[in-house]
């Protein structure tokens, strides 16, 4: 057995990683991570339940937060499921079909990624603002979009788009066509085969896209600030009622919003985590 | 396979969805931008304030695209490189700004270093700003941007494996000498790639920016913050003009992404599956 | 279901496909189409299934011109090289899928599927295999199932892509048989694609021999193998060995052997073609003098390799004799042994069209 001329083995039944920086490099990620990430956080769950758990109860069942809470979340979900149908159908044409200025639209589905909450919100409520270009037909269609909580529900499509197409689209290309050709020489229609053959497979992708949308949509602050009314129990996320209260020095109030946005997210995402495992075992099977 | 009919179909559905929500916003920025003449397009983005806003945004990227990039590349090198338990519990709080609110982000720092924070009463008897001031804004645009680089260069590096490390490694090169010689060089595209997301973010970060800044004009205004300002003042067509330039922030974004996309086509969609990524190494 | 391609033709850009091809198959044969890579025999396969459009030509299915039907109304069973499973369907659901999907006045009641596919199943033997998944299953299982499920929707004509490639020797083997026989007790018109000659002979009632686009030849595995047409199909379907043909005098030589009596010109400069068991050995003198330089046993056969006079060293002749003749006479390497000829066909050197 070679003696390395490095320090020698303590562990001799553990083989020594050969590439060095194992300590440098994960010791200055969990420093890094506990300096911006782990310690500021506790701050709120130490914050929250500080005052005790009764407060946090009277704080968190409160009629004007739970209503932001309602919101919030609510049109996360829903924004989050129309992405889904929309999603899957972008990423559809946009694997399978060809047309002019493809390649242009698909880099511009990352557009949400890229452009600035704050711009983005300013530009759908000018869109959809009873003026606006759309808003202004829509209005004649007797549907009221900016300053309503569906114009929050339009500002979280927008923020949305981009993960569930491009959480499909990697798995739209991978389907083995072979096997939609097989479900068609088996008599199966188009629909069939979408149905029966197809979306199966999409299923995991598909609650990843959705699950990634609706955590963003639920924080969302900048897009939805300026098309949502901000009228207290109507359409009021609860961001900005942690925010209101922030400005009064209601420090307690805040936290305890921003602990109880915290631990819901959490248990959705363990919600969807599970289902996502049922899924890909159902229908994974590689 | 479906009929040409149902395809037409759905290529226009998918358009009109696209042109509504995605098209139009971006259009009416720059529409609205000009909407008053090109005159006061620039008397809009050369307003002192809005030069200072841009200023503290450029100072902010500065400070925190770096930053996180080295955390990036060393969180990158730990997990790719190494097993050790625990790694997806690392992945997955790597991820763990992505599920937090702006809003929150910013809070928590003001529960740390504000007035009434743990660190508040230190920091005020030695007259050390915090929040409501520019290191607020950093620590709070750091919390919201580190995960770019990092889940980027996870995938990449977990894709090329140990291999050409070991290599040099065996050749006689030191573990500085492998990094900057071997490892940066093999990962320059997704590194690129990460900084370039990392940027645009940080460029952008509104929620919680606003929680810490304070907003103090011609201080702790960033870009974003002077648009909101802006529009809140009415002032609409001077709001977009600031805006328009975060839009061509984003479009340049879009189109370096595009070539490098064009360059590594492995970067493509890599960084939203660093999620399953997770849940395959737990499975 | 007959089958009859009239003049049909596909290109691939600059690729010829298939080029003008004419092929009749009655109902109720089993043909193997049999071609190395790229000799356009899986696309024939898929314009016959509908899977691919021809450029021109026709495709008629009993008679009726079905060239531009649509694959899911030529009621044509294919099987895939990689079976093409449904990964998240069991067994069960694979095979009753073709059922499941018909419209609704021909679907049958749940109770007949299940009947049905319970006994398709028991066919192929996966009976106990019924609630398994793909993935579970191993390369021979698979394909097995890949044919109970095209066989579920009772197709005339079945079509297999290279059905048995990916399998070891051991299975290929046995789902040859399978195949064989489900054909004589299912009586369905099937053509299957192979580039192994030694498949397309143990399996099919016919061969076409497919190269770059035509047909080379067509005929029953005995006549394909025996009487080839071309150099092409001679080499394809079995072991060859190659001598050029010497004219002197106005009599043929093969090395020192005179062939004059079937020897018709060819063309210029001959080669001959000779099968290994077609080459005659012995001690006894007066044949072409020739020395043992590696003797190998391969099962049933014994293969000797030999330096011909004449021969370049790097060019040995290659005959088989049977281990009995082997156990008989006991060839040693090194022995300088005498060859005749008991079979020979001549080409022109440069046909390998």
């Amino acid at each position: 057995m070679a003696r390395s001329a490095s320090a020698t083995n303590k562990h001799p039944n553990k083989p020594r990683p050969t590439i060095p920086g194992f300590g440098l490099t994960l010791g200055y990620t969990m420093l890094y991570l506990s300096l911006i990430v782990l310690i500021p956080l506790s701050s709120v769950f130490i914050r929250g339940f500080g005052p005790g758990l009764g407060h946090f109860w009277d704080v968190v069942t409160g009629a004007r937060v739970l209503a932001s809470l309602r919101l919030s979340f609510g049109a996360a979900l829903i924004a989050a499921a129309a992405n889904a149908f929309f999603g899957l159908i972008v990423a559809w044409v946009l694997t399978r079909y060809e047309f002019p200025f493809k390649r242009i639209i698909d880099a511009m589905v990352d557009l949400p990624f890229a452009l600035p909450t704050a711009v983005a919100g300013i530009a759908l409520t000018t869109l959809y603002a009873p003026h606006g270009w759309l808003g202004g037909t829509l209005l004649s269609l007797g549907i009221k979009v900016a300053y309503t909580p569906l114009g929050i529900v339009v500002a979280l499509l927008f923020i949305g788009l981009p993960f569930v197409v491009r959480t499909l689209q990697p798995a739209l290309e991978e389907l083995d066509w072979e096997v939609e050709q097989a479900a068609a020489t088996l008599g199966a229609n188009a629909w069939q085969t979408f149905a029966r053959v197809i979306l199966p497979a999409l299923w995991p992708p598909l609650l990843t896209g959705f699950a990634l949308a609706f955590a963003r949509g639920v924080g969302e602050y900048g897009s939805v600030i300026f098309i949502a009314g901000n009228r207290p129990m109507k359409s009021e996320i609860a961001p900005l009622l942690i925010i209101t209260k922030l400005e009064q020095y209601d420090y307690a109030g805040a936290t305890a919003i921003a602990v109880a946005m915290l631990v819901i997210s959490f248990l959705l995402m363990l919600a969807i985590n599970a289902l996502q495992g049922w899924a890909l075992a159902r229908h994974g099977g590689r | 396979m479906s009929s040409r009919l149902g395809r037409l179909l759905l290529i226009a559905l998918a358009l009109v969805f696209l042109a509504m929500f995605l098209v139009l916003p971006l259009i009416i920025v720059f529409v609205e931008a000009l909407s008053k003449g090109f005159g006061a397009y620039l008397a809009a983005v050369s307003d002192p304030l809005a030069l200072a806003a841009v200023q503290l945004t450029l100072l902010v990227a500065a400070i925190t695209v770096p930053l996180n990039m080295i955390f990036g590349i060393a969180a990158a090198w730990a997990i790719a490189k190494f097993d050790f338990r625990g790694k997806s519990a690392l992945i997955t709080l790597i991820d763990l700004p992505f599920a937090v609110s702006p809003v929150i982000a910013g809070l928590i720092f003001i529960l740390v270093f504000g007035g009434n924070g743990w660190f508040g009463g230190w920091l005020q008897a030695h007259g050390v700003h915090v929040v409501f001031a520019v290191p607020g804004i950093v620590l709070a645009t750091i919390f919201v941007t580190f995960p770019f680089v990092a889940r980027e260069l996870i995938p990449v590096m977990q894709a090329q494996g140990k291999d050409d490390e070991e290599t040099a490694l065996s050749l006689g090169a030191d573990g500085w000498q492998t990094f900057w010689r071997v490892t940066l060089p093999n990962i320059r595209w997704g590194l690129l790639y990460g900084v370039l997301l990392c940027n645009a973010r940080a460029m952008g970060e509104f929620g919680a920016v606003s929680v810490v800044s304070g907003h103090v004009r011609g201080l702790t205004n960033t870009m974003p913050l002077h648009v909101e300002i802006l529009y809140n003042e009415y002032n609409v067509a001077a709001a977009f003009s600031v805006a328009s330039l975060l839009a061509l922030l984003a479009l340049l974004t879009l189109a370096a992404k595009s070539l490098l996309e064009s360059r590594a086509p492995e970067l493509r969609r890599r960084a939203h599956q660093s999620r399953d990524l997770a849940r395959r190494e737990r499975v | 279901m007959s089958i009859s391609l009239r003049q049909v033709s596909k290109r691939f850009g600059s690729y010829a496909g298939i080029a003008d091809l004419d092929l009749e198959v009655p109902t109720g044969a089993l043909l193997a189409v049999l071609g190395p890579s790229g000799c356009g025999k899986t696309t024939l396969l898929r314009i016959i299934a509908g899977l691919e459009t021809p450029d021109s030509g026709q495709v008629l299915l009993d008679g009726r011109d079905a060239t531009h039907w649509p694959v899911r109304d030529r009621k044509v069973g294919f099987v895939f090289q990689h079976y093409a499973l449904f990964r998240h369907m069991s067994v069960f659901e694979n095979v009753a899928f073709g059922l499941k999907v018909k419209p609704r006045r021909e679907r049958l009641a749940a109770a007949a599927i299940a009947a049905k596919v319970g006994s398709l199943l028991e066919l192929v033997q996966l009976g106990w295999a019924r609630e398994r998944y793909p993935a579970q299953l191993s390369g021979g299982q698979r394909q097995r199932v890949a044919l109970a499920r095209a066989l579920a929707v009772d197709p005339q004509l079945l079509l297999l892509d290279e059905p048995f490639g990916a399998l070891d020797t051991q299975v290929r083997h046995e789902l040859r048989r399978w195949l064989r026989r489900l054909h004589d007790e299912l009586h369905f018109t099937s053509i299957f694609v192979t580039h192994d000659q030694q498949e397309a002979i143990e399996v099919a009632d016919a061969i076409v021999v497919l190269n770059k686009g035509h047909i080379e030849q067509s005929g029953i595995p005995g006549d394909v193998y025996d009487l080839p047409r071309s150099a092409f199909v001679h080499r394809f379907l079995g072991q060859v060995n190659e001598v050029p043909v010497a004219r002197r005098d106005g009599r043929a030589y093969i090395g020192p052997l005179d062939i004059s009596a079937n020897a018709e010109a060819a063309g210029d400069g001959e080669i001959a073609l000779i099968r290994p068991h077609e080459i005659e050995i012995s001690r006894e003198a007066g044949g072409w003098s020739a020395t043992i330089l590696a003797v190998r046993v391969i099962g049933p056969i014994v293969r000797l390799e030999l330096r011909a006079e004449g021969r370049p060293a790097n060019e040995p002749l290659e005959v088989e004799i049977s281990r009995e003749r082997y156990a008989a006479e006991h060839f040693g390497h090194g022995e300088t042994v005498s060859l005749r000829l008991r079979r020979w066909q001549l080409y022109p050197a440069e046909s390998n069209a």
